[in-house]
């Protein structure tokens, strides 16, 4: 594992509510690195401001006070087409409602990132084929998102995020909505694309199974991190009963 | 309780309302003025000299009141799409299906009387503006028109009430017969354009065909009469729908298959097209028939304004005759720069009015004579003092003398019996200016002026192309204020319509615009993509509009000198105009929506 981090974050804040109104602090100073490679979690209960910290790393809001960097970039005050082509080159997303375009088949959803960017036509098609074949989607292309099942979604998004080859890959919650088959498919999955493609993963759940696919696990409670855990050399089953070990105190 | 709750949907969807009412109001409005004058029978009667004109209305009225038909169904199933959540909510918390159904149906019923009324408001206030402006700027002469007329408010109000009641028994049963789950997650699904060639050659062939009946029928006219207009109407509606409903689907399958398709947002604009490919074709019909319409009706109502100064220009070579010209006359009229003015002296008898021959001989008088089957053409004629004598056209000289003199008879003496006359000698003075509608401010003073010395000089005893016009201005002014009036409601409507639809689903595409951005794409972009989307819905129908309009001008060519044709690039000029501003004010509004 290389230790060069693609993305740090220091010292982050977010306050909601206008100064000298009702004002409500989401994030209260997060500080960490993710290293090139790396498959990172991000865990806590429902309120503990764990989306609210994914939305500022992956340039969806901006935070109050704090600095993001991604690949050496510093993005917390990117704006306008410079943020477009941040997120559209750097940046992969994968969310619990799949977020795909139902107007468009899965091939056109995951082929939408290169033709924004006006790839040529010729290099389209073999991108989009070889990564759908690599995420086992190849016959469904043709299809529609609302004839897919959300397995099948979830990779479709999948594709989607990665055929740009971003340099960091966020996924929140993205097993939320898939049964338990799907969800392990799609974790081994990322699995996969960590170790074979080298892309840096940050994942945000609150559900021990997929945090257990991770190989650092960050605990958020009340707007700070609280704990840290290393799965080392730990197998993922004993990863997992670590996980609920630690949930178990760390909510307390 | 459940009021309540229906108050607070109400209120947290206000800026949905507002689309839905402004779209309901207009419609109402637009409805109201046509029928304001489409009842109106004394205004019909006196405004125009052609009895096909009240059927034309009466056509008119059973189209627009299709077209309404349309338009709320759309209305209603936007109201539907807003509800259907909040609906379903209730239903979760445990409402009764009977105290939902009240609900549903008072709310239908409420949004429509509401906007109904106030549309019949704004329609009588829109008459009465735009007749007023189309008066002035014309310089028309109207009568009998009233902006406020009762029975066209009555029928506005029936109709649109009876609708909403039926819409809201539609929405009665729609909302209560689905269960509450399919109403919280009730999601658009879209429809995957598919290419059956069979079907849709026939729809082609079946369309081409339609049309072109429709299109003979109308240059056909003058052989079908009333029946002609009425084929012309189902057969054109029926084929532009089957056309739109065939090729379009054509037109995207083979779109995406283009290199075009993948640049950019191309293709995310062809498949937003796609998924609304069956409600879109449906309203792009409509619009296209509303587009020919109005282009239609403004063409024709300026066909009818530059027709006028021909007409007056047929009844005589002359502007004015004026007898005896006072120094201040004769000031104004060298002010007027005329091309011809002759002098003609005469002597009053007892019977007849003697002129010299010699004179006419010298400065032969001109007079217009009709030409060809339709009469519509005319000819100058330069007569000496035998050739008017004998002319049918005398009469045009007759005209431009005083009163008195137009009593008598007109008689050409020789040189040696006018000297022998012994009755004082009096002058008539012809002149022609260059336009008469120009000089028409000079040329009314200088007419008044003569009509202060010669009390019966009014009306057509005037003479002269001055009087023609004036007589001709009457008789086409309802025409010409027809093809504005009518011209400006169906392009109202027809933008109304179009906006309308494109902004009901704008709710709906918001989500598609917001992941858009997520995934990286510049808001330059986001741009381009619904102007380029909004671009299509409005050329398409323009396009078929156009060529409507083009095949459609030739019923009026009997009744038109020359050809309805000439300088229409004017009026398409003003309605591309109109239709512009439309397409930026739904963009902008549209923008506002999904990119917020």
């Amino acid at each position: 594992m290389s230790t060069t981090p693609i993305m740090t974050v220091t010292d982050l804040h977010k306050t909601y509510g206008k100064a000298g109104s009702k004002q409500y602090e989401a994030l209260k100073g997060i500080n960490f690195n993710v290293n090139a490679g790396e498959f990172v979690g991000i865990m806590g209960a429902s309120g503990s401001g764990k989306t609210t910290l994914l939305n500022m790393l992956a340039t969806l809001d901006q935070p109050t006070s704090g600095e993001v960097t991604i690949n050496q970039q510093p993005i917390t005050h990117l704006k306008g087409n410079r943020l477009a082509d941040f997120r559209a080159k750097e940046i992969g997303f994968i969310f619990q409602d799949f977020n795909l375009l139902e107007t468009m088949t899965a091939y056109e959803n995951i082929a939408l990132p290169l033709t924004l960017q006006n790839t040529a036509a010729k290099k389209i098609k073999p991108a989009v084929e070889a990564v759908a074949s690599h995420l086992g989607i190849a016959e469904f292309l043709n299809n529609y998102p609302n004839e897919l099942s959300g397995g099948q979604k979830q990779r479709v998004a999948a594709a989607r995020a990665l055929i740009n080859e971003p340099a960091m890959l966020f996924g929140d919650e993205p097993t939320g909505a898939l049964d338990s088959k799907s969800a392990r498919e799609l974790l081994d999955l990322f699995t996969t694309i960590n170790r074979e493609q080298a892309v840096s993963i940050l994942l945000v759940t609150h559900d021990p199974f997929s945090a257990s696919y991770c190989q650092r696990i960050l605990f958020i409670k009340d707007g700070k991190i609280g704990q840290e855990l290393n799965r080392a050399d730990l197998s993922r089953q004993d990863f997992y009963q670590q996980i609920l070990d630690t949930l178990g105190t760390f909510e307390q | 309780m459940l009021t309540k709750l229906a108050m607070t949907g109400f209120q947290k969807r206000w800026r949905d309302y507002l689309v839905l009412f402004s779209g309901l109001i207009m419609s109402s409005a637009i409805f109201y003025m046509f029928e304001a004058l489409a009842t109106n029978k004394a205004f019909l009667k006196q405004n125009t000299s052609i009895s096909m004109v009240g059927m034309i209305f009466q056509f008119g009225s059973v189209l627009l009141t299709i077209i309404t038909l349309v338009y709320i169904g759309y209305a209603n199933s936007f109201l539907l799409s807003m509800r259907k959540r909040d609906y379903g909510l209730f239903m979760l918390v445990g409402a009764r299906k009977g105290k939902i159904g009240q609900l549903i149906w008072l709310e239908t019923l409420l949004v429509g009387i509401t906007a109904t009324i106030i549309g019949i408001a704004l329609g009588s206030l829109l008459t009465m503006g735009l007749s007023q402006v189309l008066i002035n700027s014309l310089g028309l002469t109207l009568h009998h028109l009233a902006a406020w007329y009762f029975p066209a408010a009555l029928t506005t109000l029936l109709l649109y009430v009876g609708l909403f009641i039926i819409a809201g028994f539609f929405n009665l049963i729609a909302l209560t017969k689905t269960p509450a789950l399919k109403l919280l997650h009730s999601n658009d699904q879209p429809n995957r354009p598919k290419l059956k060639p069979v079907r849709q050659l026939v729809e082609v062939i079946i369309g081409l065909l339609s049309i072109s009946i429709g299109y003979w029928s109308m240059a056909n006219l003058d052989k079908l009469q009333l029946a002609g207009i009425g084929i012309a109407l189902v057969t054109i509606v029926l084929g532009t729908y089957l056309l739109f409903n065939a090729i379009f689907v054509w037109l995207i399958v083979l779109l995406k298959r283009l290199p075009f398709a993948n640049r950019g947002l191309n293709g995310f604009t062809l498949s937003q097209l796609s998924f609304r490919i069956r409600n879109y074709t449906k309203i792009l019909a409509i619009v296209a028939m509303l587009f020919a319409l109005a282009l239609g009706a403004i063409t024709v109502g300026m066909g009818f304004h530059r027709q006028v100064p021909l007409m007056a220009n047929g009844t005589s070579a002359y502007d004015m005759g004026i007898v005896n010209t006072t120094s201040q006359q004769q000031a104004q009229i060298k002010a007027l720069k005329p091309t011809t003015e002759t002098t003609y002296h005469f002597k009053i008898g007892k019977k007849a009015v003697y002129y010299r021959a010699s004179e006419f001989n010298a400065q032969p008088f001109a007079t217009m004579s009709p030409v060809g089957k339709t009469q519509l053409k005319f000819k100058l004629k330069r007569l000496d003092a035998q050739k008017l004598t004998k002319s049918y056209e005398r009469y045009q000289f007759g005209q431009l003398q005083g009163s008195a003199q137009q009593q008598l008879a007109t008689t050409m003496v020789s040189e040696q019996q006018y000297q022998s006359l012994t009755q004082p000698e009096q002058r008539l003075t012809v002149f022609v200016t260059k336009d008469v509608v120009a000089n028409q401010a000079a040329l009314k003073k200088l007419a008044a002026s003569q009509q202060k010395r010669d009390h019966a000089l009014q009306g057509q005893v005037l003479g002269g192309r001055y009087s023609g016009y004036q007589m001709v201005n009457g008789m086409y002014s309802g025409l010409e204020f027809m093809g504005f009036f009518l011209g400006i409601a169906f392009l109202a409507m027809l933008a109304s319509c179009l906006m309308f639809k494109i902004l009901s689903g704008a709710a709906a595409d918001q989500h598609r615009y917001v992941m858009l951005a997520k995934i990286g794409t510049r808001t330059s972009e986001l741009n381009n993509a619904l102007r380029k989307e909004i671009a299509v819905l409005f050329i398409l129908p323009g396009i078929v509009g156009v060529v409507h309009v083009l095949f459609g001008l030739k019923m009026f060519s009997f009744i038109m000198i020359g050809s309805p044709y000439t300088g229409i690039w004017l009026p398409f000029l003003i309605f591309a105009g109109l239709y512009l501003i439309y397409y930026l004010i739904t963009v902008q509004i549209y923008r506002r929506i999904v990119l917020q």
